[in-house]
């Protein structure tokens, strides 16, 4: 199942292998051996900290150590999409 | 050359310019229009009588070279909600007014024959021309007209068919920089309230205006170099950052990312579908096309979220499609192409109704089996309802809990009588905690601004925990002071995280008026206008029992995250403990 990854504007290009379609999301499906957290996916993608605005795990508005799991749901988006409302999302986050 | 305040005469047709009272001297935008009304509107009138006024006042700022400060608010009592309304626009036409010295210009009384009346305001003159040739057409070809006819450097204030209708989802309208009718102070039914006046337009001209006048020039531009620091580096504010790449419509993909995008009439939070309505789709389409992203709604901008959203092959520019029009007709409706989209947003604006307002009352009335969910173009034939004046447009121009009732609907989105705007109250409970305890009815810019720890009130909040009554209500009282002093809401997001941007503004304001504000006056100055509201309402009858959301939102759970709204009603009454 893995757990599936959507990729949002500028972070689309960090996926070589799948060309951009127009202007939707770019959707890849990751093997969760070596991924424990969101970090994990970060690294395994090449994607720098600073280059995420806000991460959700399964709808979940979430920090960069949320753990994840088989399944789970992962959308990225980059700087550029910086979240206009994140006062009414509290941050999910792990140890 | 002092401000003066213009008093508008509409049974009379008599408008004279009068002393601004030292009381008012620095209130601005929503303080004042808000203060003006409960100082002279009876909260029991009737909102389409004689004994309702209408007010415009541009903010504490607007006119200056301070950055993205374009605002004006208008103000009355709402026929939609029935109580107090404050609704505001980015426009050149605010900062005529300023640069005009006119602070406010408040419309009262009703022309009592069939004439329709367009105001033209000078700094020093205003005068009535019979307007009867505008009456019954659509606002963008009526725009062309006044523009050909008093010059493309007016501002130009219109009401549209919907307000002519009395309808209460009708809007005021405003011009953008190109001059289509596209910039709304949008909500509550003040388009009807200018039009049971008999009043069709206004025109400003500010040719000879001094200006604003700026107490301490030095202090001036010391504040608004802060802010303009703040705009330009902030990821939301700056260019290429958020809001200038993707317009106010970025938050498709990330509020339906979230699960609590409302689709299908408040019936779940998420679908893949709404990628193809996303910003990103919409900028691509807008460069393809040959329309204009970025854009500014006011000069002076230097945020420019705005746009013009054109048909295929550039044509017949719309104007801006934002985050609120493209959900409310889009996914709230079950329409996922933005080419529909589009032409509802131009059958808004061209009959000059609300866009928030009309996509959840053309949503209802999907439920309620007049058309099904999906079908742009039935819908698309019932704005042209309303154009014709049907029975059916007739239900539909009164808004969302109108419509609700006329069909048979039960799953009607309102707080006071007022449609909900994107974001679902389920999974997002401190939006709905706003919802619920606005004075305005169901407004997401009520609480749309800076944190709590910035405002220092309240306590020092666990970002981790908030106590999201207190949030709500600490937004809310940021917001009432932004919308007072005629910047846009959108600077928050940069004063939010950078001190100086806030510290900046306040500076700015103090350099044109002379005041001695600091930080800690934002929240007071914010919860005087509430007061003022609140009391307004209470008077016009409102009670606790008001502040509530509809109750199928405590009832029916919203997919994907299968919750309803849980807010005990103790802790909504918390919000403003009277």
């Amino acid at each position: 199942m893995a757990i599936q990854v959507k990729l949002f504007g500028d972070l689309r290009s960090k996926v070589k292998e799948k060309p951009i379609e127009g202007a939707l999301p770019t959707r890849i499906s990751l093997d969760e051996s070596g991924i424990e957290r969101i970090s994990d996916i970060l690294s395994k993608l090449s994607i720098e900290e600073s280059e995420v605005s806000h991460i959700f795990v399964n709808g979940i508005y979430s920090g960069k150590n949320k753990k994840v799991r088989d399944g789970d749901r992962v959308g990225l988006f980059p700087k550029r999409m910086a979240l206009l409302y994140k006062w009414y999302f509290p941050v999910k986050d792990d140890e | 050359m002092a401000r003066k305040i213009l008093r508008v005469n509409m049974s009379s047709l008599e408008a004279r310019f009068e002393d601004l009272p030292e009381e008012y001297k620095v209130l601005g935008g929503r303080a004042l229009t808000s203060t003006i009304v409960s100082e002279e509107v009876d909260p029991t009138c009737h909102p389409l009588g004689i004994h309702n006024k209408l007010v415009f006042a541009p903010g504490l700022v607007t006119g200056t070279e301070a950055p993205t400060s374009g605002r004006i608010s208008v103000g009355g009592k709402s026929p939609l909600t029935g109580g107090i309304k404050e609704a505001n626009a980015g426009t050149s036409f605010g900062q005529k007014l300023g640069r005009m010295r006119i602070p406010a210009i408040i419309v009262e009384g009703k022309h009592d024959g069939k004439d329709y009346y367009l105001l033209k305001v000078t700094h020093d003159k205003a005068e009535f021309i019979n307007a009867n040739k505008w009456v019954g057409r659509g606002l963008y070809d009526v725009y062309k007209e006044l523009r050909k006819e008093f010059g493309e450097k007016v501002g130009i204030c219109a009401t549209g068919i919907g307000g002519e209708m009395l309808g209460a989802a009708s809007g005021v309208c405003f011009n953008d920089p190109e001059g289509l009718p596209s910039r709304y102070a949008g909500r509550g039914g003040l388009g009807a309230v200018m039009a049971s006046k008999k009043l069709k337009a206004i025109i400003v001209d500010e040719t000879g205006a001094p200006g604003v006048e700026i107490a301490n020039e030095e202090l001036f531009r010391q504040g608004i170099k802060k802010l303009r620091e703040a705009l330009g580096s902030h990821d939301v504010t700056k260019p290429g950052g958020a809001l200038n790449s993707y317009g106010t419509a970025v938050l498709v993909n990330i509020i339906n990312e979230a699960g609590a995008l409302p689709q299908r009439n408040f019936s779940y939070g998420q679908d893949d579908r709404a990628h193809d309505v996303s910003g990103e789709a919409k900028a691509d389409e807008i460069k393809k096309r040959g329309g204009v992203r970025p854009h500014f709604c006011s000069p002076g901008c230097v945020i420019q979220c705005s746009e013009v959203w054109t048909k295929k092959g550039g044509k017949d520019p719309v104007g801006v499609l934002e985050y609120e029009s493209v959900w409310a007709l889009g996914p709230n409706c079950s329409i996922y192409n933005l080419d529909d989209i589009g032409e509802l947003n131009r059958a808004c604006n061209d009959l000059g109704l609300d866009t928030i307002e009309m996509g959840d009352t053309l949503a209802v009335a999907m439920e309620g089996g007049l058309i099904e969910f999906g079908d742009g173009k039935g819908a698309l034939k019932l704005m042209e309802e309303i154009r014709k004046g049907t029975p059916t447009g007739r239900i539909l121009v009164n808004g969302t809990a109108f419509t609700g009732r006329a069909f048979g609907v039960t799953r009607v989105p309102v707080v006071k009588g007022q449609s909900f705007p994107a974001y679902d109250p389920r999974p997002i409970k401190g939006i709905g905690i706003t919802y619920a305890t606005t004075p305005m009815g169901a407004d997401h810019t009520s609480g749309y601004c800076i944190a709590p720890e910035i405002l220092g009130v309240g306590g020092q909040l666990d970002p981790a925990d908030p106590n999201k009554v207190e949030v709500s209500r600490n937004l809310q009282l940021a917001t009432a002071f932004l919308d007072s002093s005629g910047y846009c809401l959108f600077v928050a997001f940069a004063i939010l995280d950078i001190a100086e941007g806030l510290e900046g503004l306040v500076e700015s304001i103090n350099g044109i008026h002379g005041t001695n504000l600091t930080v800690d006056d934002v929240a007071k100055i914010g919860k005087q206008v509430i007061d003022i509201e609140r009391n307004f309402n209470k008077a016009a009858g409102f009670t606790r029992a008001d502040d509530r959301l509809p109750e199928f939102f405590l009832e029916e759970k919203l997919p994907p995250h299968n919750v309803v709204f849980d807010v005990p009603p103790e802790d909504l009454d918390k919000v403003f403990e009277d």
